[in-house]
């Protein structure tokens, strides 16, 4: 596949991305979306990488899957102390700073 | 080899798909490990035998059961029945459609856009004298050991301190008396 048809299709993942968390009222899958957004951006760099034969883009692409981790950490804390204060995960729910 | 690039990147948005639009969050978990998992082997394809074999211990082990227990916590039979999409998802569509369409516009004008899939003679050369090492998957890994510890090693210790204080902050923001 061409580095053109590659970058696409990053393209359309992180703009499905984008549109599952403007869209989804659902905490988790909002969350999940943002994973996509991460993985778009993740299929450009090592795209890119595999055409200039730099390896500086899988190595951001090591970073990216870390900070990943770091967000899900921090999504699931989040989404149990949500669940624990309002009993949902509706994200409409979530309108004040303190519960 | 081009037909099943395509057909993986056919698989990938389709469970893209399945993530934003599936109803249950169970369904969209899934989904997006299916999605990882032809992700991974896509970088595989591209010669990122390393990142291939990080993106499926990490995302795929890790991350995807972290969520997958947390939709377990979480998940109830009200949640289901709330009507899923925003009222505001029209406009994020048309929102999105532009930015896609835009970014597509930029790409079709660019410089990549003119070079098929065709590298530059001077890293084709690069290419060849790497392919006399005998195993190109281990040569990879040793590569990138190289650049991740040599050029990037601040940044490598700015993200082990990163993904210390974020387990740190999940335990904090979870735990039951704030």
């Amino acid at each position: 596949m061409s580095t053109p048809a590659l970058v696409l299709v990053g393209f359309l993942l992180f703009c499905l991305g984008i549109f599952g968390v403007l869209a989804r009222r659902n905490f988790i899958v909002v969350l999940l979306s943002i994973e996509l957004i991460f993985a778009g951006a993740g299929l450009n760099f090592v795209a890119f990488s595999d055409l200039w034969q730099n390896l500086t883009g899988q190595v951001f692409t090591v970073f990216l899957i870390a900070v990943a981790a770091g967000e899900a950490a921090v999504g699931l804390g989040l989404l149990i102390a949500l669940y624990r204060v309002k009993h949902t995960a509706n994200v409409d729910e979530a309108r004040e700073l303190k519960g | 080899m081009t037909v099943f690039s395509i057909l993986l990147a056919a698989v990938i948005v389709a469970c893209a798909l399945g993530v934003v639009f599936a109803r249950s969050p169970i369904t969209a978990a899934v989904s997006l490990l299916v999605g990882f998992l032809g992700l991974a082997v896509l970088y595989l394809a591209l010669h990122a035998e390393f990142v291939a074999a990080v993106q499926v211990l990490v995302y795929a082990g890790g991350i995807m059961v972290l969520y997958l227990f947390g939709i377990m916590l979480v998940d109830n039979q009200v949640l289901r029945l709330t009507r899923q999409v925003h009222f505001q998802a029209w406009p994020a569509f048309v929102l999105v459609l532009a930015l896609f369409l835009w970014m597509g516009h930029r790409l079709y004008h660019s410089e990549y856009a003119a070079l098929p899939g065709g590298r530059p003679a001077a890293t084709a050369t690069a290419d060849a004298e790497s392919s006399e090492s005998p195993s190109p998957a281990a040569d990879n890994t040793r590569r990138i050991a190289k650049v991740l510890y040599g050029d990037f090693l601040y940044p490598f210790e700015a993200a082990s301190i990163l993904l210390l204080v974020a387990v740190v902050g999940g335990v904090f923001l979870a735990k039951k008396e704030v």
